[in-house]
């Protein structure tokens, strides 16, 4: 169906629509954000004045305090009001402050997206790599016991929660065998000063690859725990694309050319097989960034997704808010390369 | 016939499907000729392609077993690993496929799938295996070789594609090219130009062709000799004119009468041959065209007849145990119906 729709749509068109479209799908989630929050039981004035009520206030003091708060972050406006004005804010780019710290959320974002994005393309990569090798192995020991080990494998670990293969490889790697770091992005005593944000690219422009080790090191057990369950998936995919293309009549005339079977496998059968793999990848993406939040949070690692879940439990609106744009945005991004990408693997897509 | 090219000796493919083996080759002994064009007729189902992909091994697989001997330039192709076999493949034995979108590859350049087959064979640089490709598919007749070349196989005509087909099975000027039904998804145009671009190969590079076709039109206008294929057997053999003109085999006359004639009236070609061929797991004894043969009697049932010279000339071979008076019947017969 997806072909069916590119292929009608000349390649610029194509693209320009998928842009255009990107404002539309953030004003929607952003709407959506804003009513869910204000639907959720409690309220940021009631938290942050029982917060930082001492312990014996009354509940007439936190009464008090919160409507002055109320009043100070402009929630004793009517929700109309509120909704506008963040829409205002938003055509501006500006995301708002936190309510707690006070913090400009796109500072904050500044900070957390990044190591968002080096979590997620880690795990991507991690995920491609270990699925596409299974996935092939797979495909091509079709029906022995190579074939069914790695299927089973492959099921059960597309079917972990993420949440629990956090725990465990914490418990592991991190408690047990003390390999790994099990906390954070970076240790604490080390000098860090972001420039980028990607460590990577920081330690490149600010000459400091002593960062590098220490960055891998927090970076492996968030991103594999990440991988797994994708590359689980992703072998299953691999496998069903490979055995279809390897039937295809041109795979035959290769054979006839006289090619050995390598040869044909990276130049005829990987090529023609990497569509499903790409849209895979490209819908795959989302419940990644799913659950990256939930590893964050596991890892205590400093990205979007941890921001997010802390400004949920303090109601802190303007941080959910910028957060979820965040994430939306990340998504849309990868979906329109995806489609890009698309292009590139398959001329039949093209319009000449 | 010349001097021998290719020699098959009780050639068996038997495919395992559910039930059983499935005997698509039940038995086959024939001889290419230098130069020559034979073609390969018979129903669908008949065994032609499994024949044909068998001599070099495209079929190969765990599911598949190819029995005997096929004897190609002092070894046995049956035999060999497919390190062996991959040298013999593309260079000395080319296949040109029938469904050329399907055969070729969508996502490469059609100058670059002809390339590959030259660089495969030979050392040649990229740049001249470019060149070499593009003089080629100019060679089969594409007006625009250098624009093709660059083409994608979707962006050119069904006609176009299957001399992009041709010329790839061209590449390496092999010494034997087998056409699985190069024509039948053309219309008759094309598919006339594309004959007499397998005529002409023959002519100007002395190319053996094996030609696979359901049809006797075509037959007629290229063919040297005919192999009629019926269950996984060959039931008549001989040149061309001989087997048109003088069928000794029921089926074979079936398949002529169920042809349409231009001399004679449109109405009458139709019921040639009733029921379908036998498919199945199961063999019978006997004759596998008795099931479905007007002048069957006890003998055809006994056992297999073998492909033998009976009532014909020296080289025009057929497997049917009617006796001459018989075949006078069944001719008439068959003319009747066709009248
Ligand atoms: N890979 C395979 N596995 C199982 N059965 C097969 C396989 N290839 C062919 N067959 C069967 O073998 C028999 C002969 O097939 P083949 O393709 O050689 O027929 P054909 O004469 O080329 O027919 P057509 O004119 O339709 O191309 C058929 O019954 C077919 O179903
Ligand atoms: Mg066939």
């Amino acid at each position: 169906m997806k072909t069916a729709i590119l292929h009608k749509a000349g390649t610029p068109w194509l693209i320009a629509k998928r842009l255009a479209a990107v404002p539309l799908v953030l004003l929607g989630l952003s709407t959506m954000v804003f009513i869910a929050m204000r639907l959720l039981p409690g309220s940021p004035a009631t938290s942050l004045a029982a917060g930082g009520a001492s312990g014996n206030s009354s509940a007439a003091e936190i009464t008090e305090n919160a409507e002055k708060i109320n009043a100070a972050l402009g929630l004793d406006k009517s929700l109309p009001e509120q909704y506008f004005s963040f829409l205002g804010d938003l055509l501006t780019l500006d995301l708002g402050t936190s309510f707690y710290g006070g913090n400009s959320i796109t500072a904050l974002l500044g900070e957390a997206l990044p190591a968002t994005i080096e979590l997620t393309v880690a795990a991507m990569l991690i995920a491609v790599l270990i699925g596409m090798l299974t996935g092939i192995v797979a495909a091509l020991r079709k029906d022995t016991w190579i074939d069914t080990t790695t299927r089973a494998i492959g099921t059960v670990s597309f079917s972990l929660p993420w949440f629990a293969l956090g725990v465990l490889s914490i418990v592991i790697f991190g408690v047990w065998l003390r390999w790994l770091p099990v906390i954070g992005r970076l240790p604490n005593e080390l000098d860090y000063q972001p420039f980028t944000n990607f460590v990577l690219l920081d330690a490149i422009f600010q000459d400091r690859p002593e960062l590098i080790l220490p960055w891998l090191e927090h970076l492996l057990l968030p991103a594999v725990t990440l991988a797994l369950s994708m590359a689980g998936f992703i072998t299953r995919i691999v496998r069903a694309s490979v055995l279809e293309v390897l039937g295809d009549d041109f795979v035959r005339t290769a054979r006839m050319k006289g090619l050995s079977g390598g040869t044909i496998l990276r130049r005829h059968v990987l090529r023609n097989s990497s569509l499903p793999i790409v849209t895979v990848l490209g819908l795959q993406f989302g419940s990644l960034l799913g659950g990256s939040v939930i590893t964050e949070t596991v890892f205590s690692y400093p990205g979007v997704g941890n921001l997010l879940i802390n400004g949920i439990l303090q109601r802190d609106y303007p941080i959910v808010q910028g957060a979820a744009l965040a994430i939306a945005l990340l998504f849309t991004l990868v979906n329109v390369v995806v489609d890009l990408l698309y292009l590139a693997l398959d001329p039949r897509l093209r319009k000449a | 016939m010349s001097e021998a090219l290719l020699e098959i000796r009780g050639l068996t493919v038997g495919f395992d499907v559910p039930g059983g083996r499935l005997p698509a080759v039940a038995g086959i002994d024939l001889t290419l000729g230098k130069g020559e064009i034979l073609a390969l007729v018979g129903e669908s189902g008949s065994g032609k392609s499994a024949l044909s992909m068998s001599l070099v091994g495209l079929n190969r697989g765990p599911r598949t077993h190819i029995g005997g001997e096929v004897l190609f330039g002092g070894r046995d192709l049956v035999g060999a690993g497919e390190k062996e076999l991959r040298e013999v493949r593309g260079k000395d034995i080319a296949v040109v496929f029938q469904d050329a979108l399907a055969a070729l590859n969508p996502t490469q350049r059609v100058g670059d799938q002809v390339a590959e087959m030259i660089r495969t064979h030979r050392r040649i640089s990229k740049r001249n295996a470019s060149k070499r490709a593009e003089e080629l598919l100019g060679e089969v007749g594409i007006a625009n070789p250098g624009q093709a070349a660059r083409a994608y196989p979707h962006q050119l005509s069904g006609g176009m594609r299957q001399r992009v087909m041709i010329a790839i099975g061209l590449a390496n000027d092999p010494a034997v090219l087998i056409a699985d039904e190069p024509t039948t998804a053309l219309d008759v145009t094309i598919q006339a130009q594309v004959l007499r671009l397998l005529k002409r190969l023959q002519r100007d590079h002395g190319t053996t062709i094996v030609l696979i076709t359901h049809d006797l039109g075509v037959v007629a206008e290229v063919a040297d000799r005919v192999a009629v294929m019926y269950a996984g057997r060959i039931i008549e053999q001989g040149t061309r004119d001989e087997v048109l003109f003088d069928p000794q085999h029921p089926y074979t006359m079936g398949l002529l009468s169920s042809v349409p004639r231009v001399d004679g009236p449109a109405v009458s070609r139709l019921p040639a041959i009733a029921g379908s061929p036998l498919t199945g797991v199961a063999r019978p004894d006997g004759c596998a065209f008795a099931p479905r043969c007007t002048f069957v009697h006890e003998a055809c049932q006994k056992q297999t007849p073998p492909l033998q010279r009976r009532y014909a000339g020296e080289a025009h071979l057929d497997a049917c145990v009617l006796d001459e008076a018989g075949r006078a019947r069944a001719r008439g017969a068959l003319e009747e119906v066709a009248q």
